[in-house]
This record gives C-alpha cells, sequence and structure tokens, in this order.
C-alpha cells in the first residue's frame, strides 16, 4: 500500500463576492510509495502550491481525497489537526521560516517542545540529526547569524526531529545560491537513502534531477511522469530538461 | 531636483502615514492621550484650589507637571522607536529606487510634521473638553459645598505645544538618523535581521539598586514635613530612574535564569513567551517600568487624598478634641485677669447650657504657658518667643489642678517634681533645669493636646501656678525687652441636644463670644462645614489624577499589547505551520500573564510602601495624623487599581490574542 495517495483530488476557488470560479486543481491522482523522493515540477499557477498546501492539512480539498498511511486526511478532526501536522508531517520552506527568537537548537527543538516531549527524549535526538546535516558547530547561535545554506539545513533538521513519516519540502533551493543548493540537495538525497519518503515541489530542474521521480503538473493535473532509475543526476536532469520543453511547446499548441 | 517640490514630498509623506495606518493609528492614539494628559496637569497648576489651599501644593503640582513631562519624553520616544523600527524595510526602498537621503529626511520631515501638529492640537482640544467634562462630573458627584472651577489658561498651552514639539523634533532627528548612517540594503532586511539578545549588564542592575535604595533613603530618613517637600522630588525622580534600569536589567537577569532552567523553558507556553519577550527586552522593559510608574502615581494620588478626605472626621476630633472650644489669650500685663476670666467662663456656660434646656456632658478646662527655646544637656535655655527663624522646642508648662482635673487623675507632685512629656521621645534623662528650678521628671502620656507633629514639644505639669509665675519671672530678666506671651486657657465641652439643638447653641455662643476679649470660640460642627469647603478638593484633585494617570495606563498596555501583537504575528504564522495550536497561543499568552500582570503592580507596590514615610511627613502639612487611615484607604487603592488594572490586561490581551491568531 502506497504512503500517500491522492485521489481525484479537486479545487475550486470561489471569489468571496461574485460566482466566478476558479480552478485550481481538476482532478489528481498519484500515490507516493514510502521511502520515495518525488519532485513535483510545473509553472506558476500550475496548482503546486495548492497541492502541497492540501497534502499539508493547511488548506482543504473541494471534492477527492488525500490518505496518509491509508487514512484520509479530511476525517481529522480540527482539534487534532495541528498535532498530526506536528509529529507526522516535517516541512521546509523556500524563505526558511526559522524564528529570530530562538536559537538554532530552540528553533529545531520548537516542533518536540510543542508536543511536550520530554527533554532529555529532545537533546537524545537533537545530536545525531545536527551532525549529519553539519550545522553542529552552530547550535547555539541565532538564525540571522548564519548563511541561507545553513537556515534552510536547520530547517531541513526541525522537519527531522519529529521523525515524520514523510518530509514536505516547497521550493527549499529557492532562496539559496547554486553551491547551497547543490549542498541542500545532497543532503536531502542522503536522507532519503537512509528511508525518509520526502515529496518536493521545485521549479529548479538541477534539484529535481536528486529525486527518484519527477511528476510534471499542469492546468490542475498530473501531465507528464518519468521515474530515474539507473541514469546519472545529469542524465536525468537532462530529461527533466526534454519534458518541461515538451511540456510548455505542447501547451502553446493548445492555445 | 528643484523639481521635486514640497508638495510632492508632503504627499507622499501623509500617503505613507495612511498607509501604515495599523502603526500609525496606536501611535497617534496614545501620543494624543499623553499629551492630553500633560496638559490636564499643566492646567492643574493654574486651578484656583491648587493655588490658593496651601503654599505646598504649587511646589507638589509642578513636581507632577515635571514627572510627566520626563514621563512624556521616555514614551514618545519608545512609541516612535517602534514605529520607525517597523518602517525601515519601506524606507530603504526609497533608497534604491533612487531617492537621496536629504529626500528622506524631507520626506521623514513632513511626516513628523503632519503627526506632531495632529496629535498636539487634538491632545489640547481633547484636554480642554474632557479638563471641563470631568471637571462637571466631579463637582456633581461629590457635591462638595463649593465648586471647583476649571480654569482655561494659556500658559499650560503653551508648556504643552513647545515640550511636545520639542520631543516630535527628537524623534526625528533619532528618526533621519537612523537612515542616514544605514545602507539600503541593510535597511531593506531590517526588520528580519533580527536583534541580539541582550546581554544582562551587572552595572546596570546596581545601578538600578543604588538609585532605587538612594531614592528610599531619603524617604525612610526624612526628618520633617517641610523637608519633604524639597526632598520629594528628588526622591521621585530616583525611583522613576531606578524603576526603569531596574526593569531593563532585572527582567533579563530573571529571565535568562528561567530560560538555563530546562524544565521550566521547554513547556510550550513557557518556550514561547520566554523566548519572545527576551527577543524584545528592552521595548518590553520599558512598557512594563511605564505601567508601573503610573500604577505607583495612581496609587500615591489617590490613597493621599482618600486619606485627608476619610481622615477630615479624625482630623477635626483632633483640632477640635469637644463640640465647642473655646481659647483665651492672656495679656501678660494682667496676668489676674485671664484668671478671673477663666473661672467665669466655665460657669457662664454651664449656666448658658442650662438656658436652653440641654445639659453639659464633659468639660475640660486647661491653662498653660507657652515657652519657646532648645534642650541644652538637662536644662532648657529660653530663647524670644516668636524667635521664628529657629524655632527649636515649642513648651507648654500646665498646672497639675488643671491637669488632674482634665484627666481625672489624683496625681501629687513635691515642689521639686514634674511630670514630663517629649514629642520625640529622645530627652530620656530624669531631671531638667528650667529657669532657676530644677525637676525631677516623671514621664506622661500625651492625652491632653493635639499633635501637630510640625515641631518639637515638650509638656511639663508643674505643681502649681507660681511656678509658671517664677518661670516667667526668669524668662524676663533674661530677655528684658522681648515680648511675652501671656497665660492661655483652653475651655472645651460637650453638650446634650440634637444636632438642630448643638447648632443654636453653637451660634449663640460664638456671638458671645465676640465680646470677650482676646478669645477664640471655635464649634466642630461650624468647623466642619469649613473644613470640607476647603479640603473636598482634595479628593476632587486625587481622583482627577487618579483617573489621568489610569487613562495612561490603559494606553501603555494597549500600545504595548498590539505593538506586540504585530511583532508576534509573524512568528506564531510560522509556529502554526510546524504544527503550533490555538490552545497553544492562549497558553503562552497566559504565561505571561504573571509578568505583565503581577510584576508592575507588585513592584509599584513597594514604591508606595517605601513612600509611606514621605508621604506621610506631607500629610501632617494637610492635618493627617492617623497612620491607620492611611494604611487602609492604601490597601484599598491597591486592591481596587489591581481589579481595574486586570480588566485593562485581560482586554487588551484579547487585542493581542485576535491580533496573532
Amino acid at each position: 500500500m502506497a504512503l500517500l495517495e491522492i485521489k481525484n483530488l479537486k479545487k475550486v476557488y470561489t471569489a468571496r463576492f461574485s460566482a466566478q470560479q476558479t480552478e485550481a486543481l481538476s482532478t489528481v491522482n498519484f500515490s507516493v510509495e514510502e521511502g520515495e523522493f518525488v519532485s513535483i515540477m510545473g509553472e506558476s499557477g500550475s496548482g503546486k502550491t495548492t497541492l502541497l498546501n492540501i497534502i499539508s492539512t493547511l488548506d482543504d480539498a473541494t471534492s477527492g481525497e488525500v490518505y496518509l498511511d491509508g487514512n484520509p486526511l479530511s476525517k481529522i478532526k480540527d482539534k487534532e489537526v495541528s498535532a498530526f501536522r506536528r509529529s507526522t508531517l516535517g516541512f521546509v520552506f523556500q524563505d526558511f521560516n526559522l524564528l529570530d527568537n530562538f536559537s538554532i537548537k530552540d528553533n529545531i527543538l520548537l516542533p518536540l517542545v510543542l508536543s511536550k516531549t520530554p527533554i532529555e527524549e529532545m537533546e537524545a535526538r537533537l545530536m545525531p540529526i545536527v551532525r549529519n546535516l553539519g550545522i553542529e558547530a552552530h547550535i547555539h547561535k541565532y538564525p540571522y547569524e548564519v548563511s541561507g545554506g545553513q537556515k534552510q539545513r536547520v530547517a531541513v533538521a526541525r522537519a527531522l526531529i519529529t521523525r515524520p513519516k514523510i518530509i514536505l519540502a516547497d521550493e527549499p533551493t529557492g532562496a539559496l545560491d547554486s553551491k547551497a543548493s547543490q549542498n541542500l540537495m545532497e543532503i536531502l538525497k542522503g536522507i532519503n537513502e537512509e528511508g525518509q519518503t520526502i515529496l518536493m515541489v521545485t521549479h529548479s530542474t538541477r534539484a529535481a534531477s536528486f529525486s527518484k521521480r519527477v511528476l510534471f503538473i499542469r492546468d490542475g493535473s498530473v501531465y507528464h511522469e518519468i521515474y530515474r532509475g539507473g541514469q546519472t543526476a545529469d542524465e536525468f536532469m537532462d530529461r527533466i530538461s526534454q519534458s518541461l520543453t515538451v511540456l510548455s511547446s505542447r501547451g502553446e499548441g493548445h492555445e | 531636483m528643484k523639481g521635486m517640490n514640497n508638495r510632492f514630498f508632503s504627499a507622499l509623506a501623509l500617503r505613507n502615514i495612511k498607509s501604515n495606518k495599523t502603526l500609525y493609528i496606536p501611535y497617534l492614539l496614545s501620543s494624543i492621550a499623553i499629551i492630553m494628559m500633560f496638559y490636564l496637569m499643566a492646567s492643574l497648576m493654574a486651578n484656583q484650589f491648587v493655588q490658593e489651599r496651601s503654599s505646598a501644593l504649587p511646589t507638589l503640582f509642578s513636581l507632577g507637571v515635571i514627572v510627566i513631562a520626563i514621563f512624556s519624553v521616555i514614551f514618545i520616544l519608545y512609541t516612535n522607536s517602534f514605529v520607525i523600527k517597523k518602517r525601515k524595510k519601506e524606507i530603504g526602498l526609497y533608497g534604491i529606487l533612487g531617492l537621496e537621503k536629504r529626500h528622506v529626511a524631507k520626506i521623514l520631515l513632513f511626516e513628523t510634521m503632519f503627526t506632531s501638529v495632529a496629535s498636539i492640537l487634538t491632545g489640547l482640544v481633547a484636554g480642554l473638553v474632557f479638563g471641563r467634562l470631568f471637571f462637571m462630573l466631579l463637582n456633581y458627584l461629590l457635591k462638595l459645598p463649593t465648586d471647583i472651577d476649571y480654569v482655561v489658561a494659556i500658559d499650560p498651552i503653551l508648556w504643552t505645544v513647545l515640550l511636545f514639539l520639542a520631543i516630535f523634533a527628537i524623534t526625528y532627528i533619532y528618526n533621519v538618523s537612523q537612515f542616514t548612517f544605514a545602507n539600503p540594503i541593510k535597511l531593506l532586511k531590517g526588520k528580519t535581521e533580527g536583534e541580539k539578545e541582550p546581554k544582562g549588564s551587572i552595572i546596570l542592575f546596581i545601578l538600578s539598586l543604588v538609585f532605587l535604595g538612594w531614592g528610599y533613603g531619603i524617604s525612610l530618613t526624612i526628618p520633617d514635613p517641610i523637608s519633604a517637600i524639597s526632598k520629594f522630588f528628588l526622591a521621585v525622580f530616583l525611583v522613576i530612574i531606578g524603576t526603569y534600569l531596574l526593569f531593563i536589567s532585572g527582567s533579563i537577569f530573571i529571565l535568562k535564569a528561567l530560560k538555563k532552567n530546562k524544565r521550566i523553558y521547554y513547556r510550550p507556553g513557557a518556550f514561547i513567551s520566554i523566548s519572545g519577550m527576551l527577543y524584545r527586552m528592552k521595548q518590553n522593559a520599558v512598557g512594563l517600568a511605564n505601567i508601573c510608574i503610573l500604577a505607583s502615581m495612581v496609587i500615591i494620588a489617590l490613597s493621599t487624598t482618600l486619606t485627608i478626605y476619610v481622615g477630615s472626621e479624625e482630623t477635626l476630633e483632633n483640632r477640635y478634641p469637644f463640640e465647642n472650644n473655646m481659647s483665651l489669650f492672656g495679656d501678660p500685663e494682667q496676668p489676674e485677669l485671664i484668671e478671673q476670666q477663666f473661672a467665669d467662663l466655665q460657669a457662664h456656660y454651664e449656666q448658658e447650657t442650662e438656658k436652653l434646656g440641654l445639659e453639659v456632658t464633659e468639660m475640660e478646662a486647661l491653662r498653660f504657658q507657652s515657652i519657646y527655646g532648645s534642650l541644652d544637656n538637662n536644662r532648657f535655655n529660653f530663647t524670644e518667643a516668636f524667635d521664628g527663624l529657629e524655632l527649636n522646642v515649642f513648651g507648654q508648662v500646665i498646672p497639675l489642678e488643671d491637669y488632674n482635673g482634665m484627666t481625672g487623675k489624683n496625681i501629687e507632685l513635691a515642689e521639686d517634681e514634674a511630670l514630663f512629656y517629649h514629642s520625640n521621645g529622645k530627652y530620656t534623662k530624669e531631671e531638667l533645669i528650667i529657669g532657676d528650678r530644677l525637676y525631677q521628671l516623671t514621664p506622661i502620656e500625651n492625652d491632653f493636646s493635639a499633635e501637630t507633629g510640625l515641631t518639637e514639644t515638650i509638656v511639663l505639669v508643674v505643681p502649681d501656678m507660681s511656678h509658671i509665675e517664677s518661670m516667667m519671672a526668669s524668662y524676663k530678666e533674661q530677655f528684658p525687652d522681648g515680648p511675652i506671651v501671656g497665660l492661655s486657657a483652653d475651655i472645651g465641652w460637650n453638650t446634650t441636644g440634637t444636632d438642630e439643638e448643638k447648632k443654636a447653641y453653637a451660634d449663640r455662643i460664638r456671638m458671645q463670644s465676640y465680646s470677650v476679649e482676646s478669645a477664640r470660640y471655635e464649634s466642630r460642627d461650624l468647623q466642619r462645614e469649613d473644613w470640607y469647603s476647603t479640603n473636598g478638593g482634595f479628593l476632587f484633585l486625587g481622583i482627577f489624577l487618579g483617573l489621568l494617570f489610569t487613562i495612561g495606563t490603559v494606553l501603555i498596555t494597549y500600545f504595548k499589547q498590539v505593538s506586540e501583537g504585530f511583532d508576534d504575528r509573524e512568528k506564531f504564522q510560522i509556529m502554526q505551520k510546524v504544527g503550533l495550536d490555538k490552545e497553544m497561543i492562549h497558553d503562552s499568552t497566559k504565561s505571561q500573564i504573571i509578568w505583565m500582570f503581577l510584576l508592575p503592580i507588585v513592584v509599584a507596590t513597594i514604591h508606595v510602601i517605601f513612600a509611606y514615610p514621605i508621604v506621610s511627613k506631607l500629610l501632617t502639612l494637610f492635618g493627617i495624623t492617623n497612620e491607620k487611615t492611611w494604611l487602609l484607604s492604601f490597601i484599598g487603592v491597591v486592591i481596587a487599581f489591581a481589579a481595574i488594572y486586570w480588566v485593562i490586561y485581560r482586554i487588551t490581551s484579547k487585542v493581542y490574542y485576535s491580533i496573532v491568531k
């Protein structure tokens, strides 16, 4: 059984004072197996972010369902939704979303503190993760004292520390230079190789080339998908680029 | 660039204020209120009651004006720095878009001009309206014998305009300096860059204790009411400075200690609130100190005036121990005259009472000789009577006969014995030489004359009148040309009868007293009316000031919560993304209660407790000597204010919650 299963997902936004409707997602179907690293690519306005928000329980679907471990997300009660997000999902955002008033260590521990985890447990989990991500030396600093790449690694550590079923990453390399992007993607790849499931939304073919499968989304539905198989990152990147070119030219042909 | 004219900049400035209204509305509202507060306080200086009631009042009120002026400077600089910090990014953008620094300075100038003129004008109008309305309301509610008028004078308006123009000019210079020395890129990041967590400074902390200790020390060691007036301001000033330093340095220590304790810190509520408070500690501490100082002012203003008002009955009893009080002042040339009058009048009043069908229930009569001098070793040295410049010790010498008659005791004294009372109890020798006689002393309590508390007083009860005569003979020998005070006498009595009968009786005795030479008749009932018309104003002003400072507290609490709400909003949104639920937001705001609510109230209460000695000295100037009344109204006011502040706190924290969620 798939870890994450998306069935006939549809999202329609209705403007508040008019009957005009905008369809963000028409019908989305796909699934993510445990241990996979899936990238979702598409142009701005293709519905990527809406899709990620619904999976993150930050937004509701108009129809269709998202199943995590076979359980429908729409059945989670309002009261439990925060706890669910905390314990089951890990988030990495484009703009890091670190809090300046917390040290790096406290930023990482935040979800655990919110779950009222015992201190011993928190500290036991912290060290292996920060060592693994190479931010061990900075844990007593504050976010404004470290570089963008380090900030994003802190965000990854914060996502990992709850041992989530799946990490949802929204344009994680969007605010990083190419060197830091490369470094971050290698880290995500490494984490995935240790068994962590990752679902990432990205614009960058370079970033997507680190994943095992790429889904292309357009006009609110999944349009195409390619698997990396045994290809090298560079070969896979070429394929992704070709797919994107085909995707956009066909799009133009339609119009 | 001449083409960029003033109209362009002023339009831009106006638009900026409009587009930042979430920042500017609280800023303008609190500026208006503080201007109104200052103006109202200053306008009281022109108030007739303040001017005429006591020479101490104008001094105390001008002190109040200075305190509020200092407070206004700190408050407006604090709110301004908050607003400008939030606008760093926007103003940095101007630099990027190609505006020169002097252009940015011009935009800021127009902005400051608009906001300052608007808030000064509105503040003054609000002050005029509020002052008038509130005086009307208080006159209506308190029903004092004479209404207290609200006076509009030019001077206070002028002071207000000048002070606040100066304050806003300082904010302008501060704002411009913020942008002149910064590069646009940094400004663009400005808000997100974040402050460094403050380092606790042990020096500041020690300094705060020094200032507080000094201020408290002045209060604790104040010797008499006259020096209390002059030292009061210094003490208030020291305590205000000490409070700011204490909150700034002390709170960092406490928060850091809490943070170090992992069991406390790593719990959702504490985790969010402690780190949040440490992050903007300076701002937070200034806000708390503001609240604390205003709370102290409310408590002192209200509890003292309440004491004067509630204590007035007791003051009346103090000054007029009987319903009817007759004082006789003897002619030193004809000492036998007062002796005669003294006996005659006592008999006369007995008869008068009977005539009206009433009965005398109690009567006390006392002759006494006033003496002035100093206590030196075991000797009382005379000084010339009324040598006002160096009033050392005031003495009353009473014949034993009258003392026994008054107290109902039956004490006997040998020729070289006397009863002795000393107001500050410092004279503990068992003998005293006065004139050419040596007395063996027996200490007694003061149960015969009102304690004024103003000067050092001794009372000497001597075996008989001949001792007084020989004492005065020694005085005359020493100061042949000096003024001589004759023997005085007090007669006090109560009668039966209803209030009307008593009043009629008092009127009749008063009419008769006009024909008695060198005498003064005072009826407690007649005096009561007088008293309320002269002192009711205290309660009036006390409530007025209490209300004024409470409004200040409301505003600061409101501004603090709103500004922190906007500060924390983004933070809470991020935390919600990683799984913070609404309940936890509630928890974290709740755990700030102890900090926000209790701390200012507790420190204010400590301030007021230490202010107790100096304030009670000041109260003696207005005839209040009973400490119990003071204590009770103090406790009452603290509880009442805590309750009001609690309500303010709850309402404003709802505002905070609605912003962050």
